[in-house]
């Protein structure tokens, strides 16, 4: 996020996109709905209809992975209409002729037809956002799950800079993450182009740093995504240690990732339960939850906030932080870290922009967000304050491109997969606790009343879920909440995976896979 | 005197227009008693516990719902306010069960602000009772949050955070007068309700009346001091601080998380709110299928128990020879969003500094 949480109240025009954010970023909600509450103006772009728009002044329900076009447009009546902001445009940004040039091709009433979204809603949200100084954009996965996401942020990125919504309270674009530290491990460098803090693998002089903080070569070569090393398992990637994932729940594509994990010569997995990785492990570490250990999280707001152990872990397990240490030193490392303070000292002595946190000042001041650089920094509530941090905010044209692989013949209604209020990814936590599970014990699948209708389905009913890569069952839930021709399901559910069904191609950039759009057909299970 | 300025106990404070009474009180540190008052709601003025003397008026006035006008002068503590507290507070336990104070988990003082108060103010506890009327739901079925009506005020501060902040409305004053009470849509359980089962109701109820469940059905021995631990929540990536109470010889001495609350509004990024994830999903810390030892696959397939110093030995065995066979980038290393920071600085140089690949991501990559 450039902004903080608590800007969000403050907010007058919240465009939130690809964001059911009730479900998945509850508290975050409750401050829009306190904006919304205090006068601010709500639009919400999302496939469904979702708790927030109940309370939205406008909901454009589009077409899953039409967003270049939706945003595109919006970028379109901004430029037509002549409520860009030239002076921020002129002393900020680069590449604005491109740009402008590219999404001229946009117009509203062409954007109408494919995103199925009146051309009238689409050039009031760009109106509005335009001319409302404290505007903000919010998006989560809904936007980066396709093979487009990459795209679709340069797009709300375009609409950004183009009216200088940046660089103030209230105003910024805001990714917000999924899940508890997701910041925090990009930030540490658990990628495979950055050592910690963003500093690219491939750059001669980090590199040289690295290695003489850590007396050992390195690899210069880019490593590779997660995405990638899931599609080559048992091929190219033929050892691996997994901490903290349900690889087999939460990747795409369950059958292939089953095969390839069959494959594998060796496989570590390191977790709090035998999770459905575990079943393909060599050897399975013990670990501690949140709850019994030391360390930090880093939450979207960019602050790195403390984990306090409370308990002991229960009989031999131990926290993930040990279990690494002493793995590395059966592996022939010298490590000596004797808490998470002194591993997070390292961190910061060679990240600039954590230079200035430390455990220590933490347990005096609180949170504190990033960037950072030295102790007497107060952190930074908002991002690009004074001008854009790379120097020039940088304008990317971006052409349509559909989804990898859109409804045909055989498979005519569009899956999107995402997760509710009650479980959490895997659902290893939360369905084992008696008030998610009772408010949602069971795998579902919504549908239209229509696309039901014509496959005789009824509410309630068990059907079969079907895509060229698997079949599960589950609950239809027959509502209005969906469009015609799409059909949604939460992927919590072991006994009824929805990543069997999810389509494995990710973005070309950054490997996230496209959770947000394949092609299934729904039929009646006929008992 | 300039415009936004006023008098409160014979200071002369500024003020920004729309501030309460209140607002402006707590900032210079005085103490006013409140019990409808929540910083995260609209003032209700209902309670009538935070009457001040305003100069120039004949009735006492609520400092939580009058804002400051130029010049006001305010006296918020003196005789006439006092038995005036006083008073009310004894009324407000005329239809209170004082007794069973005992029997609510907490960790400052009873728990229950009214009795706090009436402590503080020498209020009578003893004023005859009123038969408690209001309605409960005894029959709702669901897990974590209980009423007891018996210790409502009716100061509607749990309906209006479910109106106003969590924005699903759920429960609502219902019935009149002495009767009046909160309730769902035709008593239902909140299961069955737009409920989202926040638990903030029992966060801002000031008298333990909305309460958990689970402590109580946990028999959590209520006179034990539970120790607290500010920590961040790990589900989302919102980042809300919230108090593990742990009992800490629960679990032969582990000790054992059984309940969790949030800090004072106004304090950290989540404004003293958690969703039903944060406040009460934490019984897989418990959970009886944690694994608690390491397990090696054995020939014949299975997993097996073993010590530590054998799964690691295997481990690092198998991961070497991996590398030697094929070389360091048939290795895959899987960091994790869920856990720490310091943790993923590790996985990432195990990768790198040990075994010399750059292949090293997280699920936050998909």
């Amino acid at each position: 996020m450039t902004n903080s949480i608590n800007e969000i109240r403050g907010a007058d025009f919240l465009f939130v996109i690809g964001s059911n954010t009730t479900e998945a970023h509850p508290i975050i909600a409750m401050e829009m709905k306190r904006a919304v509450h205090r006068g601010a103006k709500l639009v919400v772009a999302d496939p469904r209809s979702i708790d927030l728009t109940r309370l939205a002044h406008r909901h454009l329900k589009l077409t899953p992975g039409t967003d270049v076009w939706l945003l595109n447009a919006m970028a379109h009546v901004i430029l037509v209409e002549d409520l860009i902001d030239p002076v921020f445009i002129e002393q900020h940004t680069e590449n604005f002729e491109a740009m402008r040039e590219e999404a001229l091709k946009y117009p509203p009433e062409e954007a109408e037809k494919v995103t199925g979204v009146p051309a009238e809603d689409i050039r009031a949200t760009a109106r509005e956002y335009a001319t409302t100084d404290k505007a903000g954009i919010y998006y989560t996965l809904g936007i980066t799950e396709h093979t487009h996401g990459t795209d679709n942020v340069y797009c709300l990125a375009n609409l950004v800079l183009m009216t200088g919504h940046l660089g103030k309270p209230s105003s910024g674009m805001n990714p917000l993450r999924g899940q508890n530290n997701v910041q925090g491990a990009n930030d540490a460098g658990a990628t495979p182009i950055f050592y910690p803090g963003y500093q690219r693998v491939d750059d001669p002089e980090v590199q040289a740093k690295y290695e003489a903080a850590w007396g050992t070569e390195l690899s210069p070569e880019p490593g590779m995504n997660l995405n990638v090393m899931m599609k080559t398992l048992g091929k190219g990637i033929k050892g691996m240690l997994v901490m903290g994932e349900d690889i087999v729940m939460s990747e795409p594509n369950t059958a292939k990732l089953e095969a390839g994990l069959n494959n594998m010569e060796f496989l570590v997995v390191q977790d709090i339960f035998l999770n459905e990785t575990a079943r393909f492990a060599d050897v399975v570490f013990p670990a501690s939850c949140f709850a019994e250990k030391d360390g930090t999280f880093t939450n979207s707001e960019r602050r790195v906030q403390r984990v306090r152990k409370a308990v002991e872990p229960p009989g031999e397990a131990k926290a993930d932080w040990s279990i690494l240490q002493n793995l590395a030193n059966a592996c022939g490392a010298g490590w000596n870290y004797r808490h998470p303070s002194e591993i997070y000292a390292e961190l910061a002595r060679y990240a600039p922009r954590f230079s200035g946190i430390s455990h220590d000042r933490i347990e005096k001041e609180g949170g504190i967000q990033w960037p950072c650089p030295d102790s007497d920094h107060p952190g930074t509530t908002y991002l690009h304050k004074g001008g854009v941090l790379r120097g020039k905010g940088l304008f990317t044209p971006v052409t349509y491109r559909p989804s990898a692989e859109l409804p045909d013949q055989d498979f005519t209604l569009i899956l999107s997969t995402g997760r509710t209020l009650y479980h959490y990814n895997a659902a290893t936590q939360t369905r084992r606790e008696p008030g998610p599970h009772g408010k949602q014990p069971e795998a579902f699948v919504q549908i239209h009343p229509k696309d039901a209708g014509s496959r005789s389905i009824e509410h309630g009913a068990s059907v079969e879920v079907r895509s060229r890569r698997g079949t599960i069952q589950a609950k239809a839930v027959v509502t209005r909440d969906v469009r015609r021709g799409c059909v949604w399901m939460p992927f919590h559910f072991a006994e009824a995976k929805a990543n069997t069904l999810t389509n494995d191609v990710g973005d070309v950039i950054t490997g996230t896979a496209e959770y947000k759009v394949c092609a299934v057909e729904v039929a009646a299970v006929h008992v | 005197m300039t415009e936004n300025t006023a008098i409160l106990n014979g200071h002369e404070i500024r003020f920004e227009p729309g501030d309460t009474i209140l607002t402006a009180a707590e900032r210079m540190g005085v103490d006013i008693p409140t019990l409808c008052h929540d910083p995260r709601l609209k003032p209700a003025g209902a309670c009538r516990t935070c009457l001040v003397e305003i100069k120039k008026r004949p009735k006492l006035a609520p400092a939580c719902a009058t804002a400051l006008t130029p010049g006001m002068e305010i006296v918020t503590h003196n005789e006439r306010i006092e038995r005036h507290v006083r008073t009310l507070l004894a009324l407000y336990l005329t239809d209170h069960a004082v007794h069973g104070e005992a029997s609510i988990v907490s960790e400052q003082g009873t728990g229950n602000k009214l009795i706090d108060l009436a402590r503080a103010y020498d209020a009578p506890l003893d004023w005859p009772s009123l038969d408690n009327i209001r309605k409960g739901r005894p029959e709702d079925v669901n897990p974590y949050v209980t009423f007891q009506p018996e210790k409502c005020i009716a100061c509607a501060r749990c309906t209006r955070y479910c109106a106003e902040v969590e924005s699903v409305s759920a429960i609502t004053m219902a019935e009149r007068g002495s009767r009046t009470t909160v309730f769902t849509a035709d008593g239902r359980s909140l299961m069955d309700t737009t409920c989202e089962l926040c638990g903030g109701c029992i966060d801002t109820c000031p008298t333990g009346a909305m309460t958990e469940k689970k402590p109580l059905l946990a028999r959590v021995d209520s006179s034990k001091a539970l120790k607290k631990v500010r920590t961040t929540c790990n589900y989302c990536g919102v980042g809300c601080q919230m108090d593990l109470n742990v009992d800490p010889d629960g679990n032969e001495g582990r000790g054992k998380v059984v309940k969790v609350t949030s800090p004072p509004p106004g304090t950290t990024t989540n404004d003293g709110n958690l969703c039903v994830k944060g406040r009460f999903a934490y019984d897989f810390i418990d959970h009886n299928e944690r694994l608690t030892t390491p397990l090696v696959r054995g020939e014949d397939g299975k997993l097996h128990e073993a010590t530590w110093d054998e799964a690691y030995r295997r481990a690092a065995e198998g991961l070497i020879k991996v590398s030697t066979q094929h070389g360091p980038n048939a290795l895959g290393f899987v960091s994790s969003s869920r856990c720490t920071m310091e943790e993923n600085y590790l996985m990432q140089k195990m990768s790198r500094a040990v075994f010399h690949t750059n292949n090293v991501h997280q699920c936050a990559a998909t």
